[in-house]
């Protein structure tokens, strides 16, 4: 992993900093939920039999839940630097080193860390686990509808399992790119020694841990039986699984805001001395777009589920009809921020898989301000279109003709990067590793997304496909199909830099083909069942459905096989595999510069940059 | 690219500005929070669902009646005053005057409590209860979000005084002036749920 000194040398016992660890904060988690959920249950008062709503169950859960993160939060460390600086103590040079992870081993990574490469490597952990648990869910799924009469799961369970899939890949998605190579990779990119705000940095980390765990508390209480979409009246309704899932997405909001404005800070006040805009990587743009376009777009996803909170544990009518309240308002706000959040996904691992075309193809990136307007196109427009999924929903329908518009407007600025990665590949000197054939891949994926995207902003279309299969096999094109796709790539393309070794290259075919043929056999399976009128998330189906949803389960089986030969390849490429040289890929960014291990700082000195980062094929180069 | 090389070393002006750079995008999260608000609150007033924005009499219940806003612009008066206070202590870093900032931020830290006892009080007094139909859910809305950031700007303005009362903006004093920005902004929210709610 990163590199510094495996030696011990910090004495004990010096400050409150050094007792504090992932343990500290886990056993202060616990303590203080048990404790706040003791106190509910013995002082807080019964509901009264002539409420309209029972909600005290549910204020014992969020009270218990909301402690649990107290206690996490001040266990891990992340308080002591406000109260530090409340009381106008401020950390030494010491204690910043201590936080940075110097000469501290592996125990870095269980500890508030701030070091931009722990934090990166802590990144990349989390979104590991968090695919291989959605991903398990994924296959329960599919096992379920292995057959028409489903059978083994119970409806309850399948719907908590369908909505738990949904919410974990979304967030694993979110994260997959900016958390481990936006950490990692983009300060050294730009030639900076850390990020803006490196505590602020380990505190976006270790929300996500925070915020994990009221999602799994939660599946003993009932799970999320709604869908990842959570739509009210219906999570109102929900058994008290649903608490779970409502903390899980406000600690996450505020994990993805903060990260979004140490990200932004630190590329527009921390480039290296030259580095200007025209001579920025494109990976750092599509960065600090995905970020700052989560940075106004999740506050309002955070507000839908405090709204969603009050209703459930104080009896308000924001979402409940019959007190006043609406259920289109929670649509509002819940597409607000979630058509938004498919670009936050994707555009940084097309901007990735932009980077690579270049090193790849041995040629400059073709129309590299094409790339910028097409990331700020699709940027602007994407906060546009959110009422596309609420056409059948009967919320404003003399909207649907502007909101179909400004939806196919965003074809256009997509085909703008499609243009960029066909213009760099036309002609070029192929390099054929994995990380070009997922370029390949992605554009063959996002083309199916995007074409069958095109049916679903048509409104009449929309109010035959909506609700089905089509539907799924239609966003799993998008976020898996592209996004994914682009993400294990940079995973093979950064991994000599983040472990020093090179990832075993057969590996990494064999879990290519693997996941896409698997993928292309799953999802076309699904679109035509979609298309033949199978709903999504019900567990059973009509018998005439079958053969296409047993081609669509061997499918995702073969999927499985390849992740699980991906994730073998992490882990025996990082312990066995082939020492990496410097720059194996003779790539001109500026990541590539620097040895492996990397320093603390990053750069003894600050480099200069002089040129932009594509200057391949000419004199030089 | 060409890796070159010269010294490293970073002003606090630096510092300074990257952080205050850090407090703005996070403000920009913050107002989509409170602007998501506003669009609640105009959403459920003007849809009026079944009558029940603000619930006319029953048999066994009286008819909501929507709160005077004085009390929410009484909170937002106190921060703009919280506001002047600080900036008048900021002036006073910049001129050299330790005493004038030291005098500043105590009176915008007093300010900040007496505008969260004001919300406390409004909370607390207010004749309805949570189940009292639309307008009521805004008002408790309106107030928690005053309430959460009336919190942190007593923690903020209690460290910003402590801070000035230890000499440590003797040389550098951009915190202060960061400081200056949140406060801006905490009666601008309040000024926001003030506004609205003088719409019932």
């Amino acid at each position: 992993m990163t590199t510094l000194s495996q030696e011990k040398t910090v004495a004990p016992g010096k400050s409150i900093i050094e007792k504090l660890n992932v343990v500290t904060a886990l056993v202060l988690g616990i303590v203080s939920a048990v404790v706040v959920w003791r106190l509910s249950l013995a002082f807080l008062p019964e509901d009264s039999e002539s409420a309209a709503l029972f909600t005290r169950e549910d204020k014992i859960t969020l009270l218990s839940m909301c402690a649990w993160f107290v206690g996490f939060m001040t266990g891990i460390g992340a308080l002591v630097g406000p109260f530090r600086w409340l009381m106008g103590k401020d950390l030494s040079h010491d204690e910043n080193m201590f936080l940075a992870g110097k000469e501290m081993g592996p125990k870095r990574y269980f500890r508030y860390t701030t070091d931009h490469k722990v934090v990166g490597i802590q990144y990349l952990f989390i979104t590991i686990l968090i695919f291989f648990l959605g991903g398990g869910l994924a296959m329960l799924i599919r096992t379920n509808l292995g057959r028409a009469e489903g059978g083994w799961l119970h409806p309850q369970a399948y719907n908590d399992i369908v909505g738990t899939h949904g919410i974990l890949m979304i967030v694993g998605t979110i994260i997959m790119i900016t958390g481990p190579f936006g950490n990692f990779i983009m300060p050294i990119m730009i030639g900076a020694r850390d990020m803006a705000f490196p505590r602020l940095n380990a505190l976006s980390f270790w929300l996500i841990v925070a915020a994990a765990v009221p999602l799994l508390w939660g599946q003993f209480l009932g799970g999320i039986s709604t869908g990842w979409s959570a739509y009210n009246p219906l999570a109102s309704q929900a058994p008290l699984g649903m608490d779970g899932y409502i903390m899980y997405i406000c600690i996450f909001a505020v994990s993805t805001m903060v990260a979004g404005a140490n990200i932004t800070t630190t590329v527009v006040k921390m480039r290296a001395k030259g580095m200007t805009w025209n001579r920025t990587p494109i990976f750092i743009y599509g960065t600090v777009a995905s970020v700052a376009l989560a940075l106004p777009a999740f506050p309002v996803f955070f507000l839908s589920q405090v709204l969603s909170a009050f209703d459930r544990a104080l009896g308000t009518s924001f979402y409940n009809t019959s007190l006043g309240g609406s259920g289109w308002l929670y649509e509002n706000l819940f597409w607000l921020m979630g058509h938004p959040e498919v670009y936050v996904i994707l555009i940084p691992s097309i901007a990735a898989l932009m980077e690579m075309a270049p090193v790849f193809t041995r040629r400059p990136l073709f129309g590299f301000n094409v790339a910028i307007m097409g990331i700020a196109g699709i940027t602007g427009l994407s906060v546009l279109v959110w009422a596309h999924h609420m056409y059948i929903s009967g919320w404003a329908p003399l909207l649907n003709a502007p909101f179909m518009l400004t939806t196919e407007l965003i074809s256009i600025p997509t085909g703008m990067l499609f243009l960029v990665l066909v213009g760099t590949l036309w002609r070029g000197r192929l390099w054929m590793t994995m990380p070009l054939m997922s370029i390949f891949a992605l554009l063959w994926n996002f083309m199916i997304g995007g074409v069958t995207g095109i049916y679903l902003s048509d409104v009449p279309a929309d109010a035959f496909l909506h609700g089905s299969m089509y539907v799924t096999a239609h966003f799993h094109y998008t976020l898996m199909g592209a996004g994914l796709t682009g993400a294990l790539a940079s995973l093979v393309y950064w991994f000599p830099k983040m472990t020093g070794r090179m990832f075993d290259k057969t590996l990494s075919w064999i879990s290519f083909w693997l996941v896409q043929i698997g993928f292309n056999v799953a999802f076309v399976g699904m679109f035509m069942v979609g298309l033949a009128g199978q709903p999504r998330r019900v567990g059973t189906y009509a018998p005439t459905f079958s053969t296409a949803n047993l081609v669509t389960t061997i499918g995702a089986y073969t999927i499985m096989i390849g992740m699980l030969v991906l994730l073998y390849g992490v882990i025996d490429s990082a312990r066995n595999g082939v020492k990496a040289p410097k720059n194996p890929w003779q790539a001109k960014t500026l990541e590539w510069t620097v040895d492996y291990p990397i320093p603390l700082e990053n750069f003894d000195e600050l480099p200069t940059v002089t040129t932009d980062a594509y200057g391949y094929g000419k004199a030089q180069s | 690219m060409s890796v070159e090389t010269h010294a490293h070393h970073e002003h606090p002006d630096v510092v300074g500005s990257r952080n205050r750079l850090g407090v703005i995008l996070l403000l920009v999260a913050d107002i989509a929070f409170a602007l998501s608000m506003v669009f609640v609150y105009f959403y459920l007033r003007g849809q009026n669902v079944n009558n029940m924005w603000l619930p006319a009499a029953t048999a066994d219940h009286p008819a909501i009646e929507p709160l005077s806003s004085k009390s929410a612009w009484i909170v937002t008066a106190i921060c703009a005053f919280g506001v002047l206070s600080h900036v008048y202590g900021l002036r006073g870093a910049r001129a050299g005057n330790q005493t004038q900032l030291k005098l500043g931020s105590l009176v915008a830290f007093i300010a900040s409590i007496v505008a969260i006892a004001n919300q406390t009080n409004t909370i607390a007094s207010a004749p309805f209860t949570f189940t009292d139909g639309a307008y009521v859910s805004c008002f408790y809305m309106f107030a928690f979000l005053n309430m959460a950031h009336l919190i942190l700007t007593v923690f903020i303005s209690l460290g910003n005084w402590n801070r000035a009362r230890l000499g440590l903006y003797t040389e550098n004093f951009w915190h202060v002036d960061i400081v200056r920005i949140w406060w801006i902004w905490m009666a601008v929210s309040s000024l926001l749920g003030a506004f609205c709610l003088s719409f019932p």
